[in-house]
């Protein structure tokens, strides 16, 4: 018989793998060999099966069976029993009767099935307060590995080899960046993890602070290994108490086990954290502006050069990373940079942690690896969007990223492909909005967000985003002309260009993505005075279709001013005088008869 | 020594030397409004804008802030720095048109229009007062508060400092209170005076051709016939 | 503490292990991240804590940050010995209740609640 019968999958997934599943899958050849049954069944390697807590998994094709918690000295009893007598082994096999609970598998839900895992691997499994439990899944193993095989030259050229990039927006090579720091002059040097994630709608480094600390202290630790620091520094918001106080307590409980301060594991290498809280200002995510705030300074950038990496803390060399490149580094370590490097597309290698948030149906955390499209992000993670609404565009990298339309959903993510498109990474926010979002609207939010979080040392970026209020604010309540758009061009490209910081340099992107991708809609509220999005009150003006109508009273009952009066079963109408533009029939009204004057009917040139 | 290209021109200058210094050095015009060369470089007003280029690349500095450096390819005047300029002379303009230095700056500059609704407010948050009160007059009196909409310049806590010893040094330094442009009636004719760029300024007819080194000029200010505002 | 050493971190690493992977009881992990805390995981975990106590049933009841799918939280993990996790979603103190009463002591999970089963892909 040519055709084998049966084939033994065996789980080669990392965690299966770290679980001795290579041995496991050589015990089965041999076991299989020594009963002759090697020429039936066959034993092969197979990627994740997506129990990994499980492990080592293997899976009996075709009966379709799943065993776990198998050794290799179970192997020679097992064949015995399943394959010669046709037993099923009751205590190895997986997954409860899945079929009569009807219950998905976890690998089937698309929310996390389009996931990779490597950053928050330990996320929802591990008790953040517990340093044993994070021990016991690999935890600080990259740091003994560093201590006992790595010299910090070595260290670093793995680092760059994984070609892994800041997660905090810019995206520079992080083993450059230690590289730079190691050779600067100094005998003195600091470290320092940025956790001042002040982007509305972000919250991926808080995530990580809570829920796996001790991954962003081993990747602390590792890199002043490499750079030579023996001072490092958590400067974390103060806005997130739970986050402080794990990190604080990991903190602890690394300096009871030896893992922090002096002879660190036994070897001659010392290293201390200590953690700064700041007050919550946007601008000291800045880096210049951070170190200020840590010297007890008021936190507002300098000129760069001189770089931190040359002249930071004290005017000593300072790498400061963000808490999720931090993270990565212990799994680099440990798996190797090849195995990074695999992963992501030719510039961008590894995962990204996004916090997708906005009109999407599910919100969350997503890590994701490098490459994947933001189609595939919005809508086959986050399963589109909720109702019968239509996507209307995408923030990507915070306030001071872009807005890309659906045209643009096709890009993979990519910091390089991110930056052409008008957008940036940033730290990896995703804020999905839908037809309700006006543009004008949403950039005005974000303007004023910015101006206020200005430090307002630059003329540029102070007056300019506040100019750039004043006239979104003029468009939004229908004052505004059409040469008022080519100001605000002016003034964003002022802020743009003229600004010091990175923050500056940023700040007029909503502006200047909304107008790039969205100028119809400018025109519209400009030149027509009409908000398609029906948001600003000025501009809208909502009437009752009369064929649509079929006069069911709820748009009169909701109403709060009786605006809207009719008898039952005939159209209804809406008082202008009385109307205060608060949508509540609009939202009600089951048969869309309540419209504002139909945009899609005017033409633009 | 360092050496780099300044619009072209190869040249020279000491380490630690910044690129408004070194384009002053050299005479190339880089208008100014927060640096003064008593005091720390600020780099807030960004009018000392110059462009760097390298290949296809291009960043605007500060040149006040900017040290100079080997290989830079420094641009005092390219058409985006102008063009930016002038935008940033436009809103200061609107904010502060009463300070005969941005006047000044907006008839150098050819600045004819403002786009943007005219404010009449004292301050240019440009920070000299407060480098002057700490730097020079060791008073550390004022100082910047707040950030973004609240930014201003204040004592401490808002109430009277122990350490002012009401020198004037503030008031000395600053753009915007002790020199007045008298010019402009805003409500009438917008916030650009343009007065003082005028080809025939009304000292003309009593000096003849002297040439008028006084600044502010007195001749202008009593020969005019404009409004003088009430809180001069 | 003693300071550890090398050998003594790989060690701990395999004794811990080998105690999270051979647990004898049930595990219940409540999704403690600030997401699950602000839509009421502290609740959760109080209602837990309350009905574990009045029954003296033997779980290892456990913390852990956010699960990721925030819009679905509170969320909870439940693993039987040798069995796979069971992940809840959107849960409230009553739902709670009807899964340690049906889950915990009967062993069938509630597929009503249940959002999957297994773990996720790691790596």
């Amino acid at each position: 018989m040519g055709s084998k019968r049966t084939t033994i999958y065996v789980c080669m997934g990392t965690s299966c793998d770290a679980r001795k599943s290579r041995r496991l899958q050589e015990a089965f050849s041999r076991a299989l060999k020594d009963k002759g049954l090697h020429d039936e069944i066959d034993v092969s390697a197979t990627s994740c099966l997506g129990y990994c807590d499980e492990g080592p998994n293997i899976l009996i094709e075709p009966e379709n069976l799943m065993y776990h918690n198998l050794n290799e000295e179970d192997v020679p009893f097992f064949i015995e029993e399943h394959f010669i007598k046709g037993n099923r082994l009751e205590n190895y096999i997986l997954a409860p009767g899945n079929g009569e609970l009807k219950i998905p598998d976890m690998t089937d839900i698309n929310f996390f099935k389009h996931q990779r895992l490597v950053v928050l691997r330990n996320r929802g499994r591990l008790e953040p307060d517990s340093i044993d439990e994070y021990i016991a899944m690999d935890g600080y193993a990259a740091l003994s590995k560093v201590l006992e095989e790595y010299t910090p030259e070595s260290i670093i050229v793995e680092i760059i080899d994984s070609g892994l990039r800041g997660r905090g927006g810019a995206g520079f090579p992080t083993g450059r960046k230690w590289q730079i720091c190691r050779n600067a002059p100094g005998n003195e040097k600091y470290i320092v993890c940025n956790a001042d994630e002040g982007d509305p709608g972000a919250f991926m480094d808080r995530s990580i602070l809570e829920s796996d600390p001790h991954a962003v202290i081993e990747g602390m630790i590792i890199g002043a290994r490499a750079i030579g620091a023996n001072q490092g520094f958590v400067y974390i918001r103060d806005e997130y108490p739970l986050a402080v106080q794990r990190i604080k307590k990991a903190i602890q409980q690394a300096e009871d086990y030896g893992l922090l301060g002096d002879h660190i594991l036994g070897s001659d290498f010392s290293f201390t954290l200590k953690i700064v809280r700041g007050a919550g200002a946007f601008v000291c995510g800045e880096e210049t502006a951070l170190l200020a705030s840590i010297e007890g300074k008021v936190g507002r950038p300098r000129q760069r050069p001189p770089f931190p990496v040359i002249k930071g803390l004290w005017r000593k060399p300072t790498n400061i990373n963000n808490v999720e490149t931090w993270a990565n580094v212990p799994h680099i370590i440990r798996n190797g940079a090849k195995w990074f490097s695999n992963i992501g597309t030719a510039k961008s290698k590894g995962t990204k942690i996004f916090s997708l948030v906005g009109k999407v149906t599910n919100t969350g955390l997503v890590e994701v690896p490098m490459g994947i499209t933001l189609r595939e992000v919005i809508f086959d993670i986050g399963a589109g969007i909720p109702g019968d609404k239509k996507f209307k565009a995408v923030q990507i990298g915070g306030p001071s990223g872009g807005c890309l339309p659906d045209k643009m959903l096709d890009i993979p993510i990519d910091y390089d492909q991110l930056v052409q498109a008008g957008a940036m990474m940033g730290s990896g926010g995703l804020i999905v909005m839908d037809e309700t979002t006006c543009m004008v609207d949403l950039a005005k939010y974000f303007t004023k967000f910015l101006y206020e979080e200005s430090c307002g040392k630059c003329w540029s970026c102070r007056e300019g985003l506040r100019r750039m209020l004043e006239i979104l604010t003029k468009i939004t309540e229908g004052k505004a002309k059409e040469e008022d758009l080519d100001t605000l061009r002016d003034l964003a490209e002022m802020t743009k260009y003229a600004s010091m910081c990175g923050l500056g340099q940023t700040a007029a992107n909503p502006v200047l993505s909304t107008l790039k991708y969205f100028e119809k809609e400018y025109i519209l509220h400009v030149r027509y005075k009409r908000c398609p999005a029906k948001v600003c009150k000025a501009l809208i003006n909502f009437y009752v279709i009369p064929e649509r109508c079929t006069g069911c009273m709820r748009c009169v009952a909701a109403c709060p001013t009786g605006a809207i009066t009719g008898p039952r079963s005939e159209p209804h109408n809406i008082d202008q005088s009385k109307c205060i533009k608060c949508r509540a029939c609009y939202e009600i009204c089951k048969f869309n008869a309540i419209e504002d004057v139909i945009v899609d009917a005017i033409v633009i040139k | 020594m360092i050496k780099f290209k300044l619009n072209g021109l190869e040249v020279q200058v000491e380490e630690g030397t910044t690129l408004l210094e070194a384009a002053h050095f050299y005479g190339f015009p880089v208008p100014t409004l927060c640096y003064h060369e008593g005091l720390s470089n600020w780099g807030g007003c960004r009018l000392c804008i110059v462009e760097l280029k390298q290949g296809n690349q291009s960043r605007i500095v500060s040149s006040c802030t900017y040290l100079a450096q080997n290989d830079l390819n420094v641009f005092t005047n390219s058409e985006k720095v102008v063009k930016i300029r002038k935008t940033i002379i436009e809103t200061m303009l609107a904010t502060v048109p009463t300070s005969k230095i941005v006047q000044d700056l907006a008839s150098k500059y050819g600045v004819h229009r403002v786009r943007v609704a005219v404010e009449n407010k004292d301050c240019l948050l440009c920070g000299l007062c407060t480098r002057m009160c700490i730097e020079q007059m060791d008073g550390k009196a004022i100082g910047l508060v707040g950030r973004g909409d609240s930014l201003k310049i204040t004592t401490a806590f808002d109430k009277r400092s122990d350490t002012c010893r009401l020198c004037g040094g503030c008031i000395y330094i600053c753009p915007a209170c002790q020199i007045r442009c008298i010019g402009p009636n805003i409500e009438k004719d917008g916030p650009i005076c343009n007065a003082c760029a005028n080809l025939e300024p009304p000292c003309l007819d009593q000096f003849e051709n002297m040439m008028c080194y006084m600044d502010p000029c007195v001749a202008c200010e009593i020969g005019t016939e404009k409004p003088v505002k009430s809180k001069l | 503490m003693a300071k550890l050493s090398i050998e003594d971190l790989k060690n701990l690493r395999d004794t811990m292990y080998r105690k999270m992977t051979n647990e004898e009881n049930p595990k219940i992990i409540v999704h403690m991240g600030t997401c699950g805390i602000a839509s009421g995981a502290q609740e959760i975990y109080d209602t837990i804590v309350r009905e574990l106590t009045q029954e003296k049933i033997n779980v290892t009841l456990k913390t852990s940050g956010c699960a990721g799918l925030c819009s679905r939280e509170p969320m909870i993990t439940i693993q039987l010995p040798g069995k796979a996790p069971v992940k809840y979603a959107d849960l409230n103190p009553k739902k709670v209740i009807k899964i340690l009463n049906q889950h915990i002591r009967n062993g069938v999970p509630v597929a009503d609640y249940a959002l999957a089963i297994g773990s996720e892909t790691t790596y």
